[in-house]
């Protein structure tokens, strides 16, 4: 009995997601089937959504370490206005403006990293204040006008050109995406990364060295956010203040995400399929009433619908632990209830 | 040495528990078990984990429903079960381990707390709070500023105010206190203050209240109670008046024969002699001071002390959980650099923290995850981490060190009985095959079926070749495993105890400081 109990329950406590797209699609196509089931809106929400879901893909690796990287907007930003005011005020080609472009935001990690490994400042504060910093740096580089984009063909083609339809940027996220699935499911670096986000002292004690982690889960977060940068501003020209916007919807995909697939960890799939689930909702809502405020209201709702789902997550299977509260020193609580629950197989 | 005060009355029973029962997903976890209390007596409860001892303590403090059968009466009012008002009414008390006092709020604010201030037109009136609080801290003899933040009270003041806050008095029809139930309250107290503690509670029996007093420390039975039950395997050994036990005849109440079994085998292992695996050379970290010793392959050595002694930062500081002031750590030829754990691994040494839940384990993680975690190299191969490989590794572990439930490999390791972590997290160091195996406090929380595996495991590694080193707080233990006993006092080792020089007394004497010289270096 509670075999098949425990089945269903992981198939809806995993896949609620899937589910919940599912009806989206069901209804919408339902309410605007000529306007929603179409290829023209598929493909602008794969796109449109491209950059957010890198962005969210760059977050969650120091999540996953137990570390928030909250200055992923300003860099993303700074990225943008870095590769397109070197192309159109300097002159330069586009590749080496590229490469500068992440070097730059690759070297805002580094310093994230050191802020928090070395300086030992919480990765929340040193974040929030680095982009702060990183914002006033890019003032100076813009000198707070919007660089005018960049004319060169080849330039809007990195993202522009179409492949089956789909814009080639979101051929560029899925290549992102089975990367990091692969680093972070497939490898020992992913296993580490995980543990030092598990219980950092654990981690340590057990060999993983955890300051390091940290520091590169920081420098591939700040990078990831540089090259989704490069990508924004061949896809939307350069802007000075999209960073921002994209920073909470990055962290509400990926804390969603850590309630989909792999639950209680944060993984890609989930946060991909959350970036979806979640557009596909705002698209359909857009297509039936127009209003412009649902993006906001949407990703707020879900960030803090994701925090209070996992939460309630675990308290749930806490208090079915609290049955059997894992023994500490001293404290003989548990192996008595231990046995409560050991005849009942406890589904993670 | 309490109840004398109320002999002459007629001998009142504060708690009379018949024939509980309780089960567990169909196993017993505690058996007809009977126990009684006099007013003013102070009654220790003792067992291993496991044994069912919180088990009968929650069926009092209406957490868990018994068996049908069973009956309770306090102050022979019977006890309705599952309910905890009612418990409260009938004046039963209970002082946890974990004391849930606010560190940062002041002793009359805790005190306060829960029953609420008094007011007047919804402002404290400050005056007979403090009037109420004080009278609180003079029924347990306890003398602390009431402005005070509990944080920076002794331990045992903090567990005075924890029992003072228990007797206040809430609510018009709630009966006396009759009952004080204290939860292994000297768990995490340094061994100086107990007598302050057990100060306390004389105090407090001395007024008529009986006590239930649950602890593993096996000495304060002797200095405080007037009778004890022992439980094991949730069957009630036998209650004996405490002035006809000692305390080998204690131990084998408790967990029957085997330690002595443990000791038998660790004697007939032989050291290979030859070169020290480990030197440790002046080693100073936390109040350590000048600390050396050397271990050989297949050495058992422990290391005895109270808390607060260095005792237990010694294996930290070696395998570099934390950091050394001074001093060398040589493990074979190679130097082992502080606050390297890494480096210490790369050398051969393995490492168990004292406590499971902050340091030992990922609990969130799956067994086979913190099985792995030490070494995932033999998995990794052509880009991908190979899942069987780990799985089949994982199984091997789970079979050689009993694990349960056996299938578990892929549950949370928070899921597993304490002692089954714990015997995972032996198996994350085992399968490296550690020339030193540093072990804290290896089988604190661990129930005796569980103790008794670890320990074998222990033995093993020795014989074949492993330095082990233990340092535990359950001097019982050291005596049975080790071949060699470091005793450490004040940040020294004060004494090298070994063969028949081993004994419990014997590291008693040194750790309490009773003779004042220092054993040479």
């Amino acid at each position: 009995m509670s075999e098949r109990r425990r089945s269903l329950n992981l198939g809806l406590e995993r896949f609620s997601g899937v589910y919940l797209w599912a009806l989206f699609i069901l209804i919408f196509g339902v309410w605007k089937p000529h306007l929603f089931l179409t290829k023209a809106t598929l493909h602008s929400v794969a796109s449109s959504q491209a950059i957010a879901a890198m962005l969210a893909i760059a977050v969650l690796v120091p999540l996953a370490t137990g570390a928030f990287d909250l200055s992923i907007g300003a860099t993303i930003n700074l990225s943008t206005i870095v590769v397109t005011w070197l192309q159109t005020t300097h002159h330069w080609n586009m590749w080496p403006a590229m490469i500068i472009a992440v070097l730059v935001t690759f070297g805002v990690g580094v310093v994230n990293g050191f802020i928090v490994v070395k300086l030992r400042i919480s990765s929340f504060i040193a974040t929030l204040g680095m982009a702060t910093v990183i914002a006033a740096i890019q003032s100076i580089v813009s000198g707070q006008s919007q660089p005018l984009p960049p004319t060169a063909s080849a330039w809007n083609s990195l993202t522009q050109r179409t492949v089956g339809g789909f814009q080639i940027v979101v051929l560029y996220l899925i290549i992102l995406a089975v990367f990091f699935w692969w680093l972070l499911d497939h490898t020992p670096a992913g296993r580490y990364l995980h543990a030092t986000g598990g219980n950092l002292e654990a981690a340590r004690l057990a060999g993983v060295r955890v300051d390091m982690w940290t520091w590169l889960s920081l420098i591939i977060s700040a990078t990831v956010s540089g090259v989704a940068g490069v990508l924004y501003g061949s896809l939307s020209g350069p802007s000075l203040t999209f960073g921002s916007t994209l920073l909470l919807p990055a962290f509400a995909a990926a804390f969603l995400g850590s309630t989909q697939i792999r639950p209680g960890r944060f993984n890609v799939w989930g946060t991909m399929l959350a970036v979806y689930v979640l557009a596909t909702g705002v698209k359909g809502l857009q297509l039936v009433t127009g209003v412009q405020w649902l993006n906001d209201m949407f990703n707020g709702v879900a960030l803090i619908a994701a925090v209070g789902f996992a939460v309630w997550r675990q308290r749930t299977s806490a208090a079915r632990r609290s049955l059997a509260p894992p023994t500490d020193h001293g404290d003989s609580h548990s192996d008595d209830e231990a046995v409560e629950v050991a005849g009942v197989p406890s589904s993670g | 040495m309490t109840g004398e005060e109320h002999s002459g009355e007629a001998p009142r029973c504060a708690l009379s528990v018949q024939g509980l029962s309780k089960t567990f997903a169909g196993s017993l976890a505690l058996d007809r078990v009977d126990l009684e209390i006099a007013a003013g007596e102070v009654h220790a409860l003792l067992g291993e984990n496991g044994s069912g001892k919180s088990t009968l303590i929650k069926i009092l403090s209406g957490y868990h429903v018994p068996d049908p059968g069973g009956r309770v009466l306090i102050d022979s009012h019977p006890l309705e079960f599952g309910s905890p008002e009612t418990s409260y009414h009938l004046g039963c008390r209970f002082v946890h381990q974990d004391l849930a006092l606010i560190p940062t709020s002041s002793v009359l604010d805790n005190l306060s707390l829960n029953g609420g201030f008094p007011t007047r037109w919804g402002t404290i009136r400050s005056r007979s709070a403090k009037q109420l609080a004080s009278s609180d801290l003079a029924r347990v003899g306890l003398d602390v500023d009431l402005a005070m933040p509990v944080g920076m009270l002794s331990p045992a003041q903090r567990t005075g105010v924890a029992v003072a806050r228990a007797l206040r008095q809430f609510g018009r029809d709630t009966r006396e206190v009759r009952l004080l139930v204290l939860d292994e309250p000297t768990a995490t107290l340094p061994e100086n203050e107990v007598d302050h503690l057990l100060d306390i509670v004389g105090r407090v029996a001395a007024r008529g209240v009986g006590i239930l007093y649950v602890t593993h420390r096996l000495d304060e039975v002797f200095g405080l109670a007037d009778n004890a039950t022992v439980l094991r395997d949730g069957r009630k050994v036998g209650t004996f008046p405490v002035s006809s036990l000692d305390r080998r005849k204690l131990v084998s109440l408790l967990i029957g024969t085997e330690l002595d079994e443990v000791r038998a085998a660790s004697q007939a292992l032989h050291s290979e002699g030859g070169d020290a695996v480990l030197r440790v050379h002046n080693l100073e970290a936390g109040p350590l001071r000048n600390v050396s010793f050397e271990v050989r392959p297949g050495d058992i050595v422990g290391v005895a002390g109270i808390t607060g002694s260095g005792r237990e930062v010694i294996l930290g500081a070696i395998f570099g959980a934390t950091e050394r002031r001074g001093g060398t750590v040589r493990v074979g030829d190679v130097q082992v650099r502080s606050y390297r754990p890494r480096e210490a691994m790369d050398a051969g040494v393995g490492y168990l923290p004292p406590e499971r839940k902050t340091q030992g384990g990922l609990m969130e993680f799956s067994a086979r995850e913190n099985l792995t975690v030490t070494d995932l190299a033999p998995f990794w191969q052509r880009g991908l981490l190979r899942r069987r490989g780990e799985t089949a590794e994982t199984k091997s572990w789970f079979g050689r060190l009993a694990v349960r439930p056996a299938e578990g490999i892929e549950a949370p390791l928070m899921t597993f009985s304490g002692g089954n972590q714990q015997k995972i997290l032996f198996g994350k160091w085992l399968r490296r095959s550690p020339k030193v195996f540093l072990l804290d406090e290896p089988t604190q929380g661990v129930d005796i079926g569980a103790k008794a595996a670890l320990h074998r495991q222990l033995l093993d590694a020795a014989a074949n070749g492993a330095a082990v080193i233990i340092s535990s707080s359950d001097v019982d233990e050291l005596v049975a495993l080790s071949h060699r006993v470091l005793v450490i006092r004040g940040g020294r080792i004060v004494a090298r105890l070994q063969g028949d020089e081993i004994n419990v007394a014997a590291i008693s004497h040194h750790a309490l400081g009773a003779d004042e010289e220092v054993a040479g270096v």
